[in-house]
């Protein structure tokens, strides 16, 4: 368990970050936080030319609103966010979700951004944004450009980040005081990667008409998925308990489960059910018009 | 040789500060990675990525060349000049070098080693060691392996079955006959182990000027030195193991016999310290990591008021690649083969089969954990069969407490107890009637909850004779445990032990008894670890027999060193001993306290006064006591009944569980147990390794599993993979002690290092059990994953 020999430059602004990673043509890697890098580094499943480290970049760490959203910097630790009390007050699904990523410890390191860029199918920061119709900013020696997570997530730790751009940051739309939000997941211990989660976001008119609904599902795919046939079953209907339960066939639809020897697509996929009942029914609780 | 129970006791059994607590808090702790030698070079291995292929070729010319790399080996190489590390049972067709050679036998394998300047480099040589492979179909499901008639782990074996044996004990036939009714239950005790915080390393040193090879390892094994010599082909008096390395965990697992040979080998072949720490990839494939694996088929035989009469259990144990001593693993649960419980007869049917997976070695209880959750999952499903409460079936079975000392029928004698009373308290301290409303509330809930109730011995002491059952050549009739006492010329007191310490505060233990007895305080008396050339005969802190073996040494030795300090006095007040009276060093004549010798000059008299030493005796202050296993000594007689293990401590647990029906995840809410390991020595100790056990046992319950797949490829390298509790899953533990004080040992202690463990698991699954009992169901399996859990309540909703 010790790294294969790699370079390492210590960024100190986001243009030498670029820099180097046009230098590293396609060789290098970024490193925030190290949760998921370090092990792979030292395991030699990552053999990087070059290591950038990120960490020294104060520009990539905070917390704030511009206009309509709330930006977090890519390099902000876990623990920061979560201790917000502008995500509480703005995402408040984010911070739900950020308190089931690892322990103190490792939030204390783990960084937003660093979450994004590794893309675990069953994580939980990825899952939070894609409900929350998050983007992010991508920055290259080309320019900077904002991709939807609905387009972001290829595939198991896939995105569609390019080899010489960096995540700068992350904007999320600011959530409607009125909406419900809930995460849920489960995990065989507090603290690992979910097996299966699910979070949901509604938002009731004073009719009791859902306005708004969002659903997203992790662990049961090669992405997290956001199944929009159950949105738009909701969006516009007058909810309750039963409807809630009528429109959880269209998950099963959706979502291609795979089997590990953690859990099965069948466990995946009847438990992704169960979790989204719960999420829905307590958003749908939380939600006031 | 129990002192008198009715003594007054000044440091046994007192809630004291643990000694080795302080250098481990404060940073100063001597693990095998502190220790530094100058040159020191860097061992790395390359382990197989085929769980059965053969080595056709392994090219190392680009990994040599390499700047900084000194050597790599190949066990073609190595096993012309060293031989096979001996096995425990005798199995010629069986060849076990610490490199595979000609053929890898389980995915981890170690292949070949690089000796480099730094950790670094001998990795970056592993990259470049080139070895042609043939992968060939793997041996993995040992039902499979058992029935094979061909494809054999070891070709030169013949067969894939280790050890076979069938013992019957006592009337099986006719109390099977005799019996109202019999029901036949499956369970399976996942591979699982302990898995220590340090992972196992050794640092060699050969001296060629001494001819001594000196180890510092991260040991825990009796007969280390012993097979070291076997295996290097040295004399036993060539090497040197160092006793006072601390040990970063261990309950069984740190063997470290193939990893020192191969430091050692090195070591000599470079003229160079040489130093191999496994890394968590390489220790959990291939090292010393997986426990057993085991199927039990037990068929029990019982009256219809739930009196149990006889046992037929056919346990099938999947050994992995290299047997080690992983046979044994099925026979010392003969010691306690019966449980607490009195049943009359018993058959047992144990198989050892090789597979290609990781050789097992031993983990905590030696067995004894997987046979107590088949025995208490037998006794739950009696039970459920006749409509009994779990509770009731238990006071109606367990041997009471005025039939002690009680010969189960394999030949054991449990040494004293008190089942009922211990049961009781722990139903006491659980709430059992609240416990009972909240399981019932929660059910009208709609949750899924539970209560677990367990009954479990752990057999303590160690008494290899379990050896001779599986193999008569083995007379090993003796496991002692030596210690030294010395008393220097200012009377300062230093106790000698013999063994590495892996945790469990032997140093606590050791000084509080030579304290009690030579009434010193404790913390005054200095414990160090000798080295296996200086030191005494000892098997090391195995079999939950430290406080028992050392502990009783250290009591004899005192006695020794209170006999002569009485001999001294007598000689120079001119008394006979027995007007004499010794009280903390000093020796006084009863009738007139005034004449008296103090410890001071018995010290000075003892070093510096010859002319005042009784005519014939040594100056010096010292004082050795070797302890034997009390009971131990004998043969089986004709019917393979023998006294396994001496002391057997108790316990009895009542855990509450609630499971989520949506998910299978399992939550432990709350957890008693009540435990008596006799007299207590040290009560954080005690209370230390009771939670710990329980811990364990909750992962081996819900969590833990050396999994492979079809093929037999290793899923669970890492701790993504295996999963181990945190504290987030253990409940605050609930815990009262008892004392039904042994007979056999010096102070009425009993072993207390394995038992958490030996119970926990079953109990955890009693409740699961119980909380999925509306629904008609059961689960025999362990690790009862929640994925299986909730496939198996699924099912059951959707009927």
């Amino acid at each position: 368990m010790k790294p294969a020999k790699f370079d390492y430059v210590r960024a100190e602004s986001i243009d030498q970050i670029v820099d180097a990673l046009d230098k590293g043509d396609g060789e290098a890697i970024v490193l925030a936080g190290g949760q998921t890098l370090m092990p792979m580094l030292a395991m030699r499943l990552a053999r990087p030319a070059t290591v950038i480290d990120i960490n020294n970049v104060t520009d990539l760490s905070g917390i704030g609103i511009v206009g309509d959203e709330l930006v977090i910097m890519a390099c902000t630790r876990q623990a920061e966010a979560l201790a917000s009390p502008l995500v509480r007050e703005h995402a408040p699904l984010l911070a739900e979700a950020i308190a089931l990523v690892g322990h103190q410890q490792t939030r204390n390191r783990g960084t937003v951004g660093g979450s994004l860029s590794h893309a675990d199918p069953a994580s939980e920061i990825p899952l939070a944004a894609l409900a929350l119709d998050a983007s992010v900013s991508l920055r290259s020696v080309a320019g900077t450009r904002r991709v939807q997570l609905a387009d972001y997530f290829l595939g198991p730790m896939m995105t569609a980040r390019a080899d010489n751009e960096v995540l700068v940051s992350v904007h999320f739309p600011i959530m409607s005081g009125g909406a419900g939000s809930a995460f849920h997941e489960v995990s065989e211990r507090r603290g690992d990667f979910a097996v299966v989660a699910a979070a949901a976001i509604i938002e009731v008119d004073g009719a009791g008409i859902c306005t708004a609904a969002a659903l997203a599902i992790g662990g049961a795919d090669a992405t997290p998925r956001r199944i929009a046939a159950l949105e738009d079953k909701l969006q516009g209907a007058k909810l309750d308990g039963a409807l809630i339960r009528s429109v959880l066939p269209e998950i099963a639809l959706a979502v291609a489960p795979g089997d590990d020897q953690h859990a099965g697509a069948a466990y995946r996929l009847r438990v992704a059910t169960n979790l989204a009942e719960r999420a829905l029914l307590e958003a749908f609780d939380g939600a006031r018009a | 040789m129990t002192s008198d129970p009715g003594r007054n006791l000044h440091y046994v059994a007192k809630k004291r500060r643990v000694r080795e607590d302080k250098r481990f808090v404060t940073g100063n702790g001597k693990y095998v990675q502190d220790i530094v030698l100058p040159d020191t070079r860097h061992a790395a291995v390359l382990p197989s990525p085929y769980p059965r292929a053969r080595i056709l070729s392994i090219d190392t010319a680009a990994a040599e060349a390499l700047d900084g790399v000194h050597m790599v080996l190949t066990g073609a190489q190595l096993a012309a000049d060293c031989n096979p590390i001996r096995l425990g049972l005798k199995l010629p067709g069986i060849k076990w070098y610490p490199l595979a050679v000609d053929m890898t036998r389980y995915a981890g394998e170690w292949v070949a080693i690089v000796v480099a300047d730094d950790a670094y480099i001998a990795e970056d040589a592993l990259d470049l060691i080139e070895v042609d492979y043939e992968p060939l179909d793997a041996v993995v499901d040992p039902e499979v392996a058992f029935a094979e008639t061909e494809r054999f782990v070891h070709p030169d074996h013949g067969s894939n079955v280790l050890y076979h044996g069938n013992f019957v004990w006592g009337g099986v036939d006719e109390d099977f006959a005799a019996a109202d009714e019999r029901l036949d239950l499956r369970v399976r005790w996942g591979r699982s182990a302990t898995v220590p915080i340090e992972t196992f390393g050794v640092l060699a040193q050969w001296n060629e000027g001494t001819e001594i090879l000196d180890i510092w390892a991260s040991i825990q094994m009796p007969n280390f030195v012993e097979l070291m010599a076997s295996t290097l082909g040295y004399p036993l008096n060539s090497i040197r193991l160092h006793q006072d390395v601390d040990v970063g965990g261990s309950y069984g697992v740190k063997r470290g016999i193939k990893q020192s040979v191969l430091a050692a080998y090195l070591s000599r072949k470079l003229r160079r310290p040489v130093r191999l720490i496994e890394d968590r990839l390489w220790n959990m494939a291939g090292g010393d990591a997986h426990g057993p694996d085991r199927i039990f088929d037990t068929q029990v035989a019982f009256n219809k008021d739930g009196v149990i009469r006889s046992l037929k259990i056919r346990a099938l144990d999947d050994a992995g690649a290299y047997p080690g001593r992983a046979p044994f693993q099925l026979a010392k649960p003969i010691s306690a083969l019966v449980g607490p419980y009195r049943i009359n007869s018993v058959q047992y049917e144990a198989i050892s089969v090789a597979t290609n997976k990781t050789g097992q070695v031993p983990v905590r209880g030696f067995g004894q954990a997987p046979t107590n959750y088949m025995i208490e999952m037998v006794v739950d499903a009696v039970a459920r069969h006749l409509g009994l409460d779990r509770l009731e079936i238990r006071r109606r079975n367990l041997i009471e407490a005025h039939e002690f000392p009680y010969k189960i029928p394999p030949g054991s004698e449990y040494d004293s107890g008190d089942y009922q009373t211990v049961l009781q308290k722990c139903l006491d301290l659980a709430r059992y009637k609240d416990l009972l409303q909240r399981r019932d509330r929660a059910r009208a809930e709609g949750r899924l909850a539970g209560i677990g109730i367990v009954t479990n011995l752990e057999p303590g002491g160690g008494n290899n004779i379990f050896e001779y059952l599986m193999d008569p050549t083995a007379e090993i009739t003796t496991f002692m445990e030596g210690c030294e006492v010395r008393v220097d010329s200012q009377g300062n007191i230093t106790g000698i032990m013999g063994t590495t310490t892996s945790g469990q505060g032997h140093e606590t233990m050791f000084a509080t008894i030579l304290g009690e007895e030579l009434e010193f305080d404790p913390d005054d008396i200095r414990i160090v670890h000798g080295d296996s050339l200086s030191s005494l005969p000892t098997r090391s802190p195995i079999a939950s027999r430290m406080a028992i073996m050392l502990g009783s040494a250290a009591a004899g030795a005192a006695g020794r060193i209170k006999d002569r300090a009485m001999a001294i006095a007598a000689f120079n007040l001119d008394l006979p001993v027995a007007q004499l009276e010794y009280s903390a060093g000093t020796v006084s004549d009863r009738n007139d306290p005034s004449r008296k010798l103090t410890w001071a000059e018995i010290c000075f008299i003892a070093y510096r006064a010859y002319h005042k030493l009784p005519e014939g005796m040594e100056p010096g202050f010292q004082a050795q006591f070797v302890f034997q296993v009390p009971g131990g000594g004998k043969l089986p007689d004709e019917n393979n009944r023998v006294g396994i293990y001496p002391c057997f401590s108790f316990q009895a647990h009542i855990p509450y569980v609630e499971i989520d029906p949506g998910t299978g995840r399992v939550t432990v809410v709350d957890y008693a147990i009540a435990h008596d390991c006799g007299t207590v020595i040290n009560p954080d100790i005690v209370r230390g390794m009771v939670i710990g056990g329980l811990a364990h046992g909750i992962g081996a319950a819900l969590y833990e599993k050396f999994a492979y797949d079809d093929e037999g490829q290793f899923l669970s390298a890492t701790f993504a993979d295996y999963l181990m509790p945190s504290v987030h899953e253990i409940p605050d533990v609930k815990d009262v002690e008892h004392c039904t004080p042994s007979p056999l040992t010096s102070h009425g202690q009993k072993g207390s290092g394995e038992g958490g463990y030996l119970g926990a698991p079953a109990a955890i699954a009693s409740a699961v059990n119980d909380a999925l009992s509306p629904l008609g169901v059961t689960v025999h399996e362990l690790p009862m994953r929640m994925h299986k859990l909730e496939a198996l309540i699924n099912e059951a909703n959707t009927k």
